[in-house]
C-alpha cells in the first residue's frame, strides 16, 4: 500500500507542473448521493440544437463525465455517426485524473473512424467516428465536446436527460434555437419524479435543466427505459430529408407528403409481370384471397437483404428491381408486394412501425418521422390483413410478436393514419399438450406427447420445424431439462398456416426418471410442462413491472405406473388465483391403476405496480413448486 | 490422454499420383442439378456447395516483382429456405501493408440458375448486387448479393484475390456449415518459393505435385514484352464429400477442427541471391520474430527503468528480497502502472518507452516492460509467444500463428508465466484465452522451447455450509465459500465494479431462489489471497415435507440436475479451460421430532486417466448429519474419445446429488 501512494503523489507532482487543472472536476465535489449504485457520473451533458433553416441544423454536446469504474466506460459515449447529409464539424476530449489535473488531449485525427455496418448488413453508407481511448486510472473524467451538422432536419434528436442504468446526473440541459416560421413542436414524457426545471419554453427557444438525478438500476420485468425515464421528443412542421422539403401538422399531412414525395413512382412493374400476376389470381374475386396467393408468390420468389441506401433509408427500391432480382429489404419487399396486388386490383399500404419483440408504439400525439420498419396493411371490411414481407415462413397476415398489438402509421395516397395492429389475447396464446407416459420398475420412462402452439406461442414454435437435426435436439432437450437422461426418439411436426398453429408429435424415452431408494421410487408427475422461468427476488424495486404478452398453457397426461409398485403418495389438487393468472392441477386416479394429471396455467398481460412485483414473484414461485411436486410409489 | 495435442488432426499432404481432379466449369448447370430437391448424403443440409475450386498462380511484374492470383470458383445448390443465406458471399481482404500495394478482390461470373417448367433460366449479377466496404483500417471486404434466387436455384460465381503478400495464402477452407461435394485446391508456384501446405480437420484430402517448365511475359522497364522462363512446382489437392460442420458446446476453436488447407513459405531461393529462410522449424520461427525490429530491438529499446525499479525495491524496506519476492513487487507495479489498450500481438507498435510515460500500450508493449524490469533486477527471463483460443492452435511451427507474448520466469529450476495485460491476473494465472494448449519460449540466441500452459492441479473452490432444517421444513444457516487461482480470477473478472445489491440478486437466484443476508466478502482487489464470500441464508424452497417424510438434497440449493453434455455423440474434443478441483463440506442438524430414517449411499467414481473423479461421503450422528462432496476434473481438453464415459460420468454426478435424505416424525 505503501509503495503506491508514494508514487502516486510523485506522479501528481509531475503532471501539476506540465498541465492544466480544472479543479471543478475533481471527484471529491461530487455528491455522496450520486455515488450510491453509480459507475459514472455526467457531470454535465449539455446539448445546444441550432435550426438555422429548414436545411440546416447544427447540434453541439459538451459532455462532462466522471468515470468511477470500467463498467461506467460506455456512459462517455463518446461516438457520432456521418453520412452524405450530416458531418462531423468538431470533436474532440480532454482527460482529467480524480483531481482535475489534465491527463491527456484526443484531437479528431486520434478518434476512429468506421463503417456503420453490422454484419447483419450488407451495404450502408454510414460511418462513425468515436473515441479510442485506454483509461490509465480510476476514477477519471473525460470533457468530450462535438458539433455536426445536418440537413436531415426531419430528425432531431430526441433528449434524455438520463441515458444509461447505474450512472446518475449532476447535472443535463438541453437548449434549442429554432426560426420561428418552421413550427417547432416538442412534447414531454414521464417528468414526475425528477428534478428538471423548463428554462425557456418560447416558439423559437426551448431549454431544459435537470439536476441531481441518482443511479437507476436495472431491474428485471421494466418496461423499457423510455416508458420510466424522462425524455422529450421534438419536431418541425417544415423538415428536409435527404434533398426533400417536407412539411407537415397532421398525420393525414405527413402520410400525404411520403406519400407523394417518397413512394411516389416505386410501383411500376413490367407489364410481363402484371399479367404473370393477373394468371396466378385467375378468376378470383375476393381480394384477401388474391392476396394471399400474391403473398405466396412473394415469400417464394424473394428474400431479405439489408441494404441501406438512398434517402436516409427511407425510400423503398423501385419494384421492378426488386421483381428482376429477388431480393430486397424490409421496405422494398412491402413495396413490391403493394405494387403486385395493384396489378390485381388488390388495394394496399405501406405501413411504418416499430419492429421489435417489445411492443412499442408510434407516438400518436407527436406529428414526426418515427419507426424502423415497414409491413404492408391490406383493408379487410372495417379492419386490416397486416403482411410481414420479409419472412418466406410467416402464416398470411400473422404478426407473432414481432408487430403485433402497437400503435402504427399506415401511408394512404390521400394521407396518414394511425391504427394499432392485432392484438393476440392472452386466452389465444395456448400451448395445448397431451399425451402419456409410462414408468418401468425401473424407473424408466417412455412416452409420446402432442404439443399444439396457436397465437403468440405459435411465434416460437414455427421455426423449430426448420431447424437441422442436431439443434431439434437441442431444443427438446432444453425445453424437457427437468428430464435427465432425455432421449428424442422421435419427431413430427405440422404447421397449419391457414390456421396459425403448430403441431409437434414426439417421442422420448429416459431412464432412471423415477429415483429408486429403499424399495421407494420418487419422482415428479409433471414430466412435461414444468414452468422454468425464476423471478428474481429485488431489493427495493422501483420500477413498475410488466408482462407484455400472456398465454395460456393446458396439459393433459396419462401416467401408466409399473404394476410392480402402489402408490403411496400423491399430491394434492391445487389451485391458485391472483391478479397475474390462474394455475390449476388435477390428480385422477383411473381404475387400471393410471393416473390423469391435468393442469392449466394461464398468465394476464398487463403492466403492474413496483410493489406488486414480489406478490408476482411469490405467485411463479408457488407454480414451479406444485410443478415439482413429488409422488412417491412403494414396492408391492 | 491429457496430451496438449489432443484432437488436432493435422497433416503435412502426402503427395500421391494418379489421382483424378473432377472437370467442372462455370456455366455449365444440368438439369439434374437443378431438379435436385433434397442433398443426396445429408437430407437435411440447406444447402451444398456443389465444388468449389481454388487455384493459387504467381504473376510477375517488372517493378514489384511476383505477386499471387488466389483465384475461386463456387457453384452453390440451394435446397431449402434457410438455405438463401448462401446467395450473399463476402470475402475479406487486407488493406493494412506498410510496403505492399492493398489486396484486391474482383468478383465475375456470378449466374442464379432456376428451372421454369423445363427450361433453364439464367440471371447475371449485375454491378448493383456488388458491394466493397472498409471494415477498419487494415481490412476490406468485398460482397456480392446473387438476384433472383429461391428454393432450388443453383448459384455460381468466380472471384479473384490479388496479392503482393505471398508469405501466406489465404487459408483454402474446405469444409463450411453446409456439405461440399468436391473440393480441389490447385497451386502453381515458381521454384524460387518454398512453401509447405498444412492441412487441418478431420477430412481426407488427396495431393499430387508435379515439377515442369513454365514461362510467362511482362513489360520491361522499357514497356517492351520479355518472357520469363522458370521451372514451377504445381499441385491439386482435392477432397470430397465433406460433411457439414456441426457446433458443439465445450469446445475451444471450431475452426481447429475444420478441414482447410495453408501454404506457409519456408524460404525463397532466387538465383543470384542467398537462400532465404522463412519458417521451417520452430528455431527458424523464432529466430525469424525475434529478428524483427519491433521484437528483439523493440525488447532491447532504450529505456530507463532503473530509477522506478530501485524506488519500487527499497520501498520494501528490506535488503535481501528473495527472486520470488522481486518478482511479485515487479509484476504488481507493472500490472497496475500499465493499462492494456486491446491491441494483441508480439510486436510493439509505438515502443515500450512511450507506452511507459503514457501508461498504456498492447501486449507486448506491456509485457516487454515487465520483461525488462525483471531482467534488470536479475531475474532469469524470456518471452513466451502463445496463440490466443480465438486464434487457433500453434500446431506446425509457422510464422502467423502467434498473436500474443507473455513473460517466463524461471526461479530455482520452475517456470512462472506472468501477463500483465490484465489487472486480475497473478504468477500463472493468465486470461482465459491464453490457456491454448502450448506456448513456446524464445531466447535471444535464437534457441527456443515449447511451454505447456494448460494450468496444473490445485483445489480451488470450497465451500463450508452449516445448517439446520425446522419442523416446517425452513432451511436456515452460514455459508462460506472460498476460491482461489482461476475461480478467484474469473469472479475478479466477472464482477468488476461490483454492485453488491445486484450482484446478491444474482447470486440468490442462481441459488435456487434462497434468501441471503449479512452477506461479506473478502479479498476483491488482494489478488495474492483467495475470494471468500460469506453470508447467512434462509430458504423454504428446499426441503420437501410429504406425508410426514422429509425429502432434502444432500447438497440443498448447491444441487447441479443439468448435465452440461446432452449429444449422444461428438467427434471434437472437450475443451475445460483449466482443470476444476471443487468441495463442499456441509452440516445438517435436524429438527426436533425427526429422526433419519435414510441417506444416500456414500460413493467414489473415478474415470480413466484421473480424468473425472467424485467422492461422496455421508455420516448421519443423531441431530447431526455430515456431508462432503468432491468434485474433480483434472484436465483442460479431453479427447472426443472419452465423450461417453465423460457424460456418464456427469450423470452419476448428477444422481447422486439428486438422491434424497429422507427424515421421519417420530
Amino acid at each position: 500500500m505503501k509503495i503506491r501512494i508514494l508514487l502516486l503523489t510523485v506522479f501528481v507532482g509531475i503532471t501539476f507542473s506540465l498541465k492544466a487543472q480544472k479543479n471543478e472536476y475533481s471527484i471529491l465535489l461530487i455528491s455522496d448521493s450520486l455515488k450510491v449504485n453509480a459507475n459514472a457520473v455526467v457531470r454535465l451533458n449539455q446539448i445546444d440544437i441550432v435550426i438555422s433553416s429548414q436545411r440546416n441544423m447544427t447540434i453541439s454536446t459538451k459532455r462532462v463525465i466522471t468515470v468511477l469504474n470500467e463498467k461506467g466506460l460506455s456512459a462517455i459515449d463518446a461516438v457520432e455517426n456521418y453520412n452524405k447529409k450530416t458531418t462531423v464539424k468538431d470533436i474532440e476530449a480532454y482527460v482529467y485524473d480524480g483531481l482535475g489535473n489534465e491527463v491527456r488531449k484526443i484531437k479528431r485525427k486520434d478518434f476512429k473512424d468506421q463503417s456503420a455496418v453490422g454484419s447483419s448488413t450488407l451495404f450502408s453508407d454510414s460511418r462513425y467516428v468515436y473515441l479510442d481511448y485506454t483509461p490509465t486510472q480510476y476514477p477519471f473524467t473525460v470533457v468530450y465536446e462535438s458539433k455536426l451538422e445536418t440537413s436531415n432536419t426531419a430528425f432531431i434528436p430526441q433528449w434524455y436527460p438520463v441515458s444509461n442504468f447505474f450512472v446518475s446526473v449532476e447535472k443535463s440541459v438541453l437548449n434549442v434555437d429554432c426560426p420561428v416560421n418552421l413550427g417547432f413542436k416538442k412534447m414531454e414524457f414521464n417528468f414526475e419524479n425528477f428534478n428538471i426545471q423548463k428554462i425557456n419554453d418560447t416558439p423559437t427557444q426551448l431549454s431544459y435543466t435537470a439536476s441531481n438525478i441518482l443511479a437507476q438500476k436495472q431491474e428485471d420485468y421494466s418496461p423499457v427505459f423510455s416508458f420510466v425515464l424522462p425524455k422529450v421528443m421534438m419536431a418541425l412542421e417544415l423538415f428536409h430529408l435527404e434533398d426533400v422539403d417536407g412539411s407537415a401538422k397532421t398525420w393525414k399531412e405527413f402520410g400525404q407528403w411520403y406519400s407523394d414525395e417518397i413512394l411516389s413512382g416505386t410501383t411500376v412493374l413490367s407489364e410481363e409481370t402484371k399479367a404473370k400476376m393477373r394468371t396466378l389470381v385467375g378468376e378470383e374475386k375476393d381480394p384477401i384471397i388474391k392476396a394471399k396467393l400474391i403473398y405466396n408468390y412473394v415469400q417464394q420468389k424473394s428474400r431479405y437483404v439489408s441494404i441501406q441506401v438512398g434517402i436516409g433509408g427511407w425510400k423503398p427500391m423501385y419494384a421492378n428491381d426488386v421483381d428482376r432480382l429477388g431480393y430486397g429489404d424490409c421496405k422494398a419487399l412491402t413495396n413490391y408486394t403493394k405494387a403486385l396486388l395493384e396489378a390485381v386490383g388488390v388495394p394496399s399500404y405501406n405501413t411504418i412501425l416499430y419492429g421489435d419483440s417489445y411492443k412499442k408504439d408510434i407516438e400518436s400525439e407527436f406529428v414526426s418521422m418515427q419507426g424502423n420498419h415497414m409491413i404492408l396493411a391490406i383493408p379487410n371490411g372495417n379492419k386490416y390483413t397486416w403482411l410481414e414481407c420479409t419472412s418466406q415462413d410467416d402464416p398470411f397476415g400473422y404478426q407473432g410478436t414481432f408487430t403485433d398489438d402497437r400503435n402504427v402509421l399506415v401511408i394512404k395516397p390521400e394521407g396518414g393514419e394511425i391504427v394499432r395492429t392485432k392484438l393476440y389475447e392472452d386466452r389465444d396464446n395456448t400451448q395445448l399438450s397431451s399425451g402419456t407416459y409410462s414408468l418401468s420398475k425401473e424407473g424408466d420412462l417412455l412416452g409420446e406427447i402432442t404439443i399444439i402452439s396457436e397465437g403468440s406461442q405459435y411465434n416460437q414454435k414455427a421455426m423449430l420445424e426448420n431447424l437441422q437435426p442436431t439443434e431439434k435436439e437441442a431444443h427438446y432437450k432444453k425445453y424437457w431439462s427437468n428430464i435427465s437422461n432425455l432421449k428424442i426418439n422421435k419427431t413430427a411436426f405440422s404447421n397449419d398456416k391457414e390456421n396459425v398453429r403448430l403441431t409437434e408429435r414426439t417421442e422420448i424415452s429416459a431412464v432412471n426418471y423415477g429415483n429408486i431408494s429403499g424399495g421407494k421410487m420418487m419422482f415428479a408427475l409433471n414430466a412435461y410442462n414444468q414452468y422454468t422461468g425464476t423471478v428474481k427476488r429485488i431489493r427495493n424495486r422501483k420500477n413498475p413491472f410488466e408482462i407484455q404478452r400472456g398465454f395460456t398453457d393446458v396439459d393433459e397426461i396419462t401416467i401408466v405406473l409399473p404394476h410392480e409398485f402402489a402408490i403411496e403418495f400423491l399430491p394434492n389438487n391445487y389451485e391458485l388465483k391472483s391478479k397475474f393468472g390462474a394455475y390449476k392441477t388435477e390428480f385422477i386416479k383411473k381404475d387400471n391403476g393410471s393416473i390423469l394429471y391435468k393442469r392449466s396455467l394461464f398468465i394476464n398481460k398487463g403492466m403492474y405496480s413496483n410493489t406488486e412485483y414480489d406478490e408476482y414473484r411469490v405467485f411463479i414461485e408457488q407454480v414451479s413448486r406444485n410443478d415439482n411436486a413429488k409422488t412417491i410409489l412403494t414396492k408391492i | 490422454m491429457k496430451d496438449v495435442r489432443i484432437g488436432i488432426v493435422l497433416f503435412l499432404l502426402l503427395f500421391m499420383s494418379e489421382i483424378s481432379a473432377q472437370k467442372f466449369e462455370l456455366g455449365k448447370v444440368s438439369l439434374e442439378e437443378l431438379q435436385e430437391k433434397l442433398h443426396p448424403i445429408d437430407s437435411s443440409a440447406a444447402a451444398a456447395i456443389v465444388y468449389k475450386a481454388g487455384k493459387t498462380i504467381f504473376k510477375y511484374d517488372y517493378e514489384k516483382g511476383f505477386y499471387a492470383l488466389h483465384e475461386c470458383q463456387i457453384r452453390i445448390k440451394i435446397y431449402k429456405k434457410e438455405g438463401l443465406s448462401w446467395a450473399n458471399f463476402e470475402v475479406p481482404y487486407y488493406v493494412g501493408y506498410e510496403s505492399m500495394s492493398d489486396d484486391v478482390v474482383k468478383f465475375s461470373n456470378a449466374v442464379t440458375y432456376n428451372l421454369e417448367g423445363t427450361e433453364i433460366v439464367k440471371t447475371k449479377l449485375n454491378s448493383e448486387g456488388s458491394f466493397k466496404k472498409n471494415v477498419n483500417e487494415y481490412w476490406n471486404e468485398a460482397s456480392i448479393t446473387m438476384p433472383n434466387v429461391k428454393v432450388g436455384s443453383v448459384i455460381e460465381f468466380k472471384y479473384i484475390l490479388k496479392s503482393e503478400n505471398v508469405v501466406t495464402f489465404p487459408a483454402f477452407n474446405m469444409q463450411y456449415s453446409i456439405p461440399v461435394n468436391y473440393c480441389e485446391y490447385k497451386t502453381e508456384i515458381p521454384e524460387f518459393y518454398i512453401y509447405k501446405p498444412v492441412a487441418t480437420g478431420f477430412v481426407k484430402v488427396n495431393t499430387e505435385q508435379k515439377y515442369e517448365d513454365a514461362f510467362q511475359g511482362y513489360d520491361n522497364q522499357y514497356r517492351n514484352s520479355s518472357t520469363l522462363k522458370y521451372k514451377q512446382i504445381s499441385s491439386i489437392h482435392t477432397a470430397e464429400s465433406i460433411p457439414a460442420l456441426k457446433e458443439e458446446n465445450y469446445i475451444d476453436n471450431v475452426r481447429n477442427y475444420t478441414s482447410s488447407i495453408k501454404y506457409e513459405l519456408e524460404r525463397t531461393r532466387f538465383p543470384d541471391q542467398k537462400v532465404k529462410d522463412y519458417s521451417i522449424t520452430w528455431e527458424g520461427v523464432a529466430k525469424t520474430i525475434f529478428d524483427n525490429k519491433d521484437f528483439g530491438q523493440a525488447l532491447d529499446a532504450d529505456i530507463d527503468l532503473v530509477t522506478d525499479l530501485r524506488f519500487i525495491l527499497e520501498a520494501q524496506h528490506k535488503t535481501d528480497l528473495s527472486q520470488l519476492e522481486k518478482l511479485d513487487v515487479i509484476f504488481k507495479f507493472v500490472q497496475q502502472k500499465m493499462n492494456w489498450n486491446n491491441h494483441y500481438g508480439y510486436y510493439v507498435d509505438k515502443g515500450i518507452k512511450k507506452a511507459y510515460v503514457e501508461k498504456t500500450g498492447n501486449t507486448a508493449e506491456i509485457n516487454f516492460i515487465l520483461i525488462r524490469m525483471l531482467k534488470l533486477a536479475g531475474i532469469s527471463v524470456n518471452p513466451v509467444l502463445l496463440s490466443t483460443i480465438e486464434h487457433g492452435v500453434p500446431v506446425f511451427p509457422n510464422r502467423t500463428i502467434f498473436n500474443y507474448v507473455i513473460a517466463g520466469v524461471e526461479i530455482d529450476g520452475k517456470q512462472i508465466l506472468l501477463d500483465a495485460t490484465n489487472k486480475q491476473t497473478t504468477p500463472n494465472v493468465m486470461p482465459l484465452n491464453t490457456l491454448n494448449r502450448f506456448g513456446r519460449l524464445i531466447r535471444k540466441d535464437g534457441t527456443s522451447e515449447e511451454v505447456n500452459l494448460m494450468p496444473k492441479t490445485t483445489l480451488n473452490e470450497n465451500t463450508v455450509l452449516y445448517v439446520s432444517v425446522d419442523e416446517h421444513g425452513k432451511i436456515a444457516g452460514k455459508c462460506r465459500i472460498q476460491k482461489s487461482d482461476y475461480p478467484a480470477f474469473s469472479f475478479r473478472e466477472n464482477n468488476k465494479g461490483f454492485n453488491k445489491e445486484s450482484y446478491l440478486e444474482k447470486l440468490e437466484n442462481s441459488l435456487n431462489g434462497i434468501q441471503i443476508s449479512d452477506y461479506k466478502i473478502e479479498n476483491v482487489a488482494n489478488l495474492d489471497k483467495p475470494i471468500i464470500e460469506s453470508f447467512t441464508f434462509v430458504t423454504g424452497n428446499h426441503c420437501e415435507i410429504i406425508g410426514g417424510k422429509m425429502f432434502i438434497n444432500p447438497k440443498l440449493f448447491f444441487t447441479n440436475s443439468r448435465n452440461p453434455f446432452v449429444k449422444e455423440e461428438r467427434q471434437m474434443p472437450i475443451y475445460f479451460g483449466y482443470p476444476k478441483q471443487k468441495k463442499y463440506q456441509i452440516t445438517i442438524n435436524i429438527p426436533e421430532g425427526y429422526l433419519v430414517e435414510s441417506v444416500p449411499k456414500p460413493i467414489k467414481i473415478a474415470t480413466g486417466e484421473n480424468v473425472g473423479l467424485f467422492i461422496f461421503n455421508i455420516l448421519p450422528e443423531g441431530k447431526i448429519i455430515q456431508i462432503s462432496f468432491t468434485e474433480e476434473i483434472n484436465a483442460s481438453l479431453v479427447s472426443s474419445d472419452f465423450y461417453e464415459v465423460l457424460k456418464d460420468f456427469f450423470q452419476q454426478m448428477i444422481d447422486k446429488q439428486n438422491e434424497k435424505i429422507v427424515l421421519i416424525k417420530v
